[in-house]
């Protein structure tokens, strides 16, 4: 059993030295030569990819937006499991829809309850 | 798959529905509270319908023994005299009554399915259920100290699943199952010290499951926590969260790791040493007496582990498997005591606003019923007869004694000294201090049912421990 794990120790000695040996090949190619040295701005700057920001990355969000977030995970759960039950409803006859009805059941439980406290009113 | 087997859960949950519904839809508040006691009846009377039963269910993760059942008792028993004793204390958070009784019978429920799984990704699923519904109770105050207990709580108890997690995956990794028997299999292939790797995930299971014990070195929150959460909720994490995670480690350590009870027996042995005297010792310096029960709680839990340390599984089919039924015996009479003391401690401090060892000075002739009832609890913390602490103490010392584990019980009689100096301190104020008021300090009949039936547990389990005594060696029976 223990013996399996030494594929994890290969794995992460390649990895690391795999880091380590991109982090070596530009000082390699300076010092032997094969790459001038010619700064400018744009080169020295530092890499990002995408855009520059542009204001700062403080800005205060709705807090409405939160309860809506929450909302939301209740619904995308209740996809989620409904993609696998639509697939096997013929295997599971009868007693998958009932099953799933017990699932919306208790869902919807949710759904009415932040209904009725109000959440989905936009004051 | 057997739905009928899973009939307490099913109808706890739904209960749980029906108080979330009934909040929306009524206007008189107080029904929610009466709806939320009676309707554990419906559980409970499934559970006593079952008893006798030795089944598994949902490919063996659900399995239904008296093990299970006995516990599936005793969490509804304890639920059932906390919110009892919430329904004056709900007046504090008016507004939210109905998710706060909502919260409290799903944190039941994730304890019913912690006692009854045989499976780790269940064991963790019914953990977190408890857990997750705990964290929200203990800040429902909405003041600084309760939600700095709520955060405390969720924090550190976020930081202890991924402990136990850690723990499974390991047993996962070198057993190849989740599923108790498997691993009980798998491990008695080989030893436990051939493989260095297993030892260090059953720590982490012991430092997972230590967390909702409170056994040292994992009862940092327990002090905070405590003093910040709702009284009923501290009633609640120091009866039901404790118990359930002793259940816990009773069936994932006697079932799935007894072959190896040799190595883990001694952690516990140590760990109990420790907690008993930590607890015991920082309890004496307390003035606040929820603090104080909250370190009280973390020894009891000390004494609760000797049974743990004190394995008879070394000869398979031996009857005198005296440790885990000390265990449980002393749950059941620990779970009656303190919740009298916390229910006396509501019904008094609910009037004083106040719950400092001091105030409490003279509370003998302004309440004297409630004096009588909290002195007759903590006589029955610190173990003198003739209350049920007595009766569970020795029946987990001589367990302890019968095992060979003298040097343990030496250290937890010298505790029980120790202990009874800071017991007796509140009584003594209560009983011989001048009273700070002349006011009588009234309470609820709920609460005085409660309390009253909690009392006569207390005395009736110390004078006549027969019955539960029969019933705790049925319900550990199954255990090897």
């Amino acid at each position: 059993m223990l013996g399996n794990f030494g594929y994890i120790g290969i794995f992460l000695i390649s990895a690391l030295g795999f880091a380590i040996f991109m982090v070596l090949i530009p000082p390699i190619l300076r010092r032997s030569g094969i790459v001038p040295k010619k700064p400018n701005p744009t080169k020295s700057s530092t890499y990002e990819c995408g855009m520059e920001t542009v204001g700062k990355s403080w800005v205060q969000f709705n807090f409405r937006y939160y309860f809506f977030a929450l909302l939301f995970v209740i619904f995308d759960i209740q996809v989620v499991f409904l993609y696998p039950w639509a697939v096997a409803f013929k295997q599971l006859k009868l007693f998958g829809l009932l099953e799933m009805l017990a699932f919306f059941l208790i869902l919807v439980v949710g759904f009415i309850y932040a209904w009725r406290k109000g959440v989905l009113e936009w004051k | 798959m057997n739905l009928y087997l899973l009939a307490p859960e099913i109808s706890l949950c739904a209960l749980a529905l029906v108080v979330i519904l009934l909040d929306l839809f009524i206007g008189r508040k107080w029904i929610l509270g009466a709806v939320s006691i009676a309707g554990l009846i419906v559980p409970a009377a499934f559970t006593i319908a079952l008893w006798g039963t030795n089944e598994t269910s949902f490919n063996g993760m659900l399995v239904v023994d008296q093990f299970s059942l006995f516990f599936n008792l005793f969490f509804l028993v304890s639920t059932a005299l906390v919110l009892l004793s919430s329904t004056e204390y709900a007046s504090k958070f008016a507004a939210f009554r109905g998710e706060y009784y909502a919260l409290v019978l799903l944190a039941a429920m994730g304890m019913m399915l912690m006692a009854s799984t045989r499976e780790l990704i269940s064991i963790y699923i019914a953990l977190e259920l408890t857990g997750i519904s705990l964290y929200a109770l203990t800040g429902f105050l909405k003041d600084p100290k309760s939600s700095e207990a709520g955060l405390k709580y969720l924090l550190l108890g976020a930081v202890a699943s991924a402990v136990l997690l850690y723990g499974m995956a390991l047993v996962f990794g070198l057993t190849g199952t989740t599923h108790l028997e498997g691993i009980k299999a798998a491990i008695s292939a080989e030893g436990l010290l051939a493989s260095p790797a297993l030892l260090m995930g059953i720590v982490l299971l012991v430092a997972g499951f230590g967390f909702k014990i409170a056994t040292v070195p994992f009862q940092m929150w327990v002090p905070d926590v405590y003093e910040g959460a709702p009284t009923p909720i501290t009633a609640y994490l120091s009866v039901a969260s404790k118990a359930a995670g002793f259940a816990v480690i009773l069936r994932v350590f006697y079932e799935a790791l007894g072959p190896v009870s040799l190595d883990w027996s001694i952690i516990f042995a140590v760990l109990a040493a420790i907690t008993m005297t930590l607890g015991n010792v920082v309890a004496i310096w307390q003035t606040n007496i929820k603090r104080m029960l909250g370190y009280s709680s973390i020894a009891q839990a000390g004494y609760l582990m000797i049974g743990l340390a004190t394995v008879s599984a070394l000869e398979p089919g031996a009857i005198g498997s005296s440790g885990p039924s000390a265990l449980v015996f002393f749950l059941a009479c620990y779970a009656l005591t303190n919740l009298g003391a916390f229910i006396a401690i509501i019904a008094i401090s609910n009037k004083i606003d106040s719950d400092e060892i001091s105030d409490y000075s003279g509370m003998a002739r302004r309440a004297p019923l409630l004096s009588l009832a909290l002195a007759l609890c903590l006589i029955s913390l610190i173990g003198i007869p003739p209350t049920a602490g007595f009766m569970a103490k020795i029946y987990i010392f001589s367990a302890a004694v019968d095992y060979g584990l003298i040097w343990l019980v030496i250290v937890a009689v010298i505790n029980t000294v120790i202990s009874a100096y800071y017991y007796l301190r509140v009584i003594r104020v209560m009983f011989l201090g001048a009273p700070l008021s002349e006011e009588r300090v009234p309470s609820s009949g709920a609460l005085r049912a409660a309390l009253s039936f909690a009392c006569l547990g207390v005395l009736v389990l110390g004078i006549y421990p027969w019955v539960l005594l029969r019933i705790a060696e049925a319900a550990v029976r199954m255990f090897p």
